[in-house]
């Protein structure tokens, strides 16, 4: 039977919302390790630790210099292997940086890895030496081991960490054998060899030291490398979940911004046709058509402009703070751009707008504070009276947060109605006889902006003398007020009373 | 008389616009997407490109044209653009004359949908009378 219908070369299956949710299996394996970076860091970070514990050898080497000093402690003089060991890992480690820094240059990925195995060979052989002349058996320092097995377990996925372990094993365990076969001389910290004599005539005690040894560092390594692996896919869930919101949020931008793109646009070619009317364009119109048609072009843009803040007030309800991109600005500079924006609303009221803007720096989110800034100012213009004036001023306050200040000399606000102008859609009578066009939503704006950046607005006003708004920004702490609040959007302009 | 070219992807608000400019006497072309825009342009080279800034296929499609036609070695470089939108993503604020640079918003000047076609007929008039080169 043949097929039926075209036969298409190219497909594509619509994925559901739990594909995407799916990590896939290289993103789980990423995850058993820390980022290359993080790891290339802590290479010279391994480096600076090596110095202390050349350090501490030197220095335990020192203390035989001091005549009889070792012999008062019960110790054994060491004339030689301390200070061989401290050049030999001072050698390696200056290896090491050199290597890192090469690295850093070229292939920084790479790199990180080898010279963290390479130290961690090195680590393990110094250890294992030093392990010999302080007494393999009769004393803890076999338990510096652990070190690397624990900090094995933090930087590396389970397989690493184990061979690590393996490794450590191996060495002492080889040192242990060496001993005992009688190749490696003896050897020692204390000056009395009776614990060591009495060890050795119980072969039994021997073997169950080495295996204690052994077996502790093998529980370590098993419950270190699990909750490492733990924590690590954790943490990685989270960065997940942190990408998906960042997706979702940048979806939502686009949403809000298409579907405010898809509302307005009717409206301006409904607008544009009925100005096509209105001039005269296709033939002269009765008063009363006229009359008509002015309104239908009044509502267009009035309906335009309801839209576009209706949109932006449903986003910024919407935001969450983890969501949140700020950065940091200079109010001074938002505040020029807001009053370029509202220049030819200025003419058109016959308002002056006289400015005071000093550098008031602080980190929030700019779009926001552009919205928050705009509706305000936009607000004293609309409720001005023709020929009167709007100030603008900002400044830095010292020990606070900068602060900005926008008044008018318009209709100003009863006392009693104060406390509502922030409601959406709310509009005093007074507001509504002055400018019948006002929407209502642009003091709601205002409010969910300061909420969302802890900003206090305080409004001063008096009827028929105007009205005076006074923002106080958080103070910042620079970058950190940036990383508080997260990343993110909105947009809007507008405002009413 | 000049010879401009609107790219709207909204055919009524694109036509009310193109009655009122050759009223005043342009010589107007409409294109409905950036692509087929390009096109027309290339082959016959307007005076002047009234440019919406999203288009279905993508939110910032006229801000790409924009900035093609600053980066084409050709005869598109200097054409000046006026910018027309309802709403973009760019500047979701809406922009100003600060905002205009090679770079972010390379145009000559721009209007904010709803427009008074009386005004878009003046800023269309205005830029015209612009020296050459400065769009």
């Amino acid at each position: 039977m043949g097929s039926v219908g075209p036969s298409p070369s190219v497909s594509y299956d619509l994925p559901l919302p739990s594909d995407l949710r799916t990590r896939p299996r290289e993103d789980r394996r990423r995850a058993a390790s820390l980022p290359e970076s993080l790891l290339a860091q802590n290479v010279v970070w391994f480096c600076r630790l090596r110095w202390i514990v050349v350090g501490i050898l030197v220095a335990f080497g020192a203390l035989d210099l001091v005549p009889g000093l070792l012999s008062r402690l019960g110790l054994r003089s060491h004339p030689f292997w301390p200070f061989a060991t401290a050049a030999a890992l001072s050698l390696a480690n200056i290896g090491f940086l050199a290597h890192a820094r090469v690295a850093a240059r070229s292939t920084p990925s790479r790199g990180a890895k080898a010279n963290l195995w390479a130290q961690i060979v090195v680590d393990l052989l110094v250890l294992t030496v030093v392990v010999h002349y302080m007494g393999s058996l009769e004393t803890y320092v076999a338990f510096a081991y652990l070190f690397h097995v624990v900090l094995a377990c933090i930087f590396f996925p389970r397989s690493w960490s184990f061979a690590v372990t393996l490794l450590a094993c191996g060495f002492y365990l080889t040192c242990v054998g060496l001993e005992e076969a009688g190749i490696l001389g003896d050897a020692g910290i204390y000056a009395t060899t009776t614990l060591r004599d009495q060890m050795h005539r119980m072969p039994g005690v021997r073997l169950l030291a080495a295996l204690w040894a052994i077996l502790t560092w093998t529980v370590v390594w098993y419950l270190a490398s699990h909750l490492s692996a733990m924590v690590r896919e954790r943490e990685s869930d989270l960065t997940e979940t942190n990408r998906l919101l960042i997706k979702a949020q940048e979806e939502r931008m686009r949403h809000m911004l298409v579907t405010t793109h898809e509302l307005k646009a009717p409206f301006a070619a409904i607008h544009a046709n009925v100005q096509l009317l209105l001039k005269g364009y296709c033939g002269a119109l009765s008063d009363a058509a006229m009359e008509v048609l002015s309104r239908v072009a009044a509502r267009c843009q009035r309906l335009a402009v309801q839209i576009q803040e209706m949109v932006q007030l449903a986003n910024l309800r919407s935001v969450g703070q983890a969501s949140l991109r700020p950065s940091a600005i200079d109010l001074a500079v938002v505040i020029e751009g807001c009053i370029s924006q509202l220049r030819s609303s200025a003419e058109e009221f016959d308002v002056r707008i006289e400015e005071d803007l000093r550098p008031a720096r602080t980190v929030a989110v700019e779009d926001h504070v552009k919205m928050l800034l705009s509706n305000v100012i936009s607000n004293a213009l609309q409720y001005s009276r023709r020929g009167g004036r709007v100030g603008v001023r900002c400044a830095a306050e010292a020990g606070g947060g900068p602060s900005v200040t926008i008044e008018d000399e318009g209709i100003g606000i009863a006392p009693e109605k104060l406390p509502r102008i922030f409601d959406v859609y709310y509009r005093t009578e007074e507001a509504v006889r002055h400018r019948p066009e006002s929407t209502g939503v642009g003091l709601a704006i205002v409010r969910h902006v300061a909420e969302i950046h802890g900003i206090r607005v305080r409004v001063e006003s008096a009827p028929d003398v105007g009205t005076r708004f006074t923002l106080r920004f958080p103070p910042s702490e620079g970058d950190d007020e940036a990383e508080r609040l997260g990343n993110g959007s909105a947009d809007g302009v507008r405002s009413d009373r | 008389m000049a010879y401009v070219l609107i790219v709207d992807d909204d055919e009524d608000f694109a036509s009310a616009a193109a009655m009122v400019l050759r009223r005043a006497g342009h010589e107007v072309a409409i294109e409905l997407d950036p692509g087929r825009a390009r096109r027309s342009m290339e082959g016959r080279r307007p005076d002047l490109v009234i440019l919406d800034v999203m288009f279905p296929e993508d939110v910032s499609a006229g801000f790409r044209l924009a900035q093609a036609m600053r980066e084409d070695e050709g005869k598109l470089r200097g054409i000046p653009v006026l910018m027309l939108t309802a709403v973009n993503q760019k500047f979701p604020l809406g922009f100003g004359p600060s905002d205009i640079d090679g770079e972010s918003l390379p145009v000559a000047d721009f209007v904010e949908k709803p427009v008074d076609l009386d005004v878009l007929r003046d800023r269309v008039s205005a830029l015209l009378e612009r020296p050459a080169g400065r769009g």
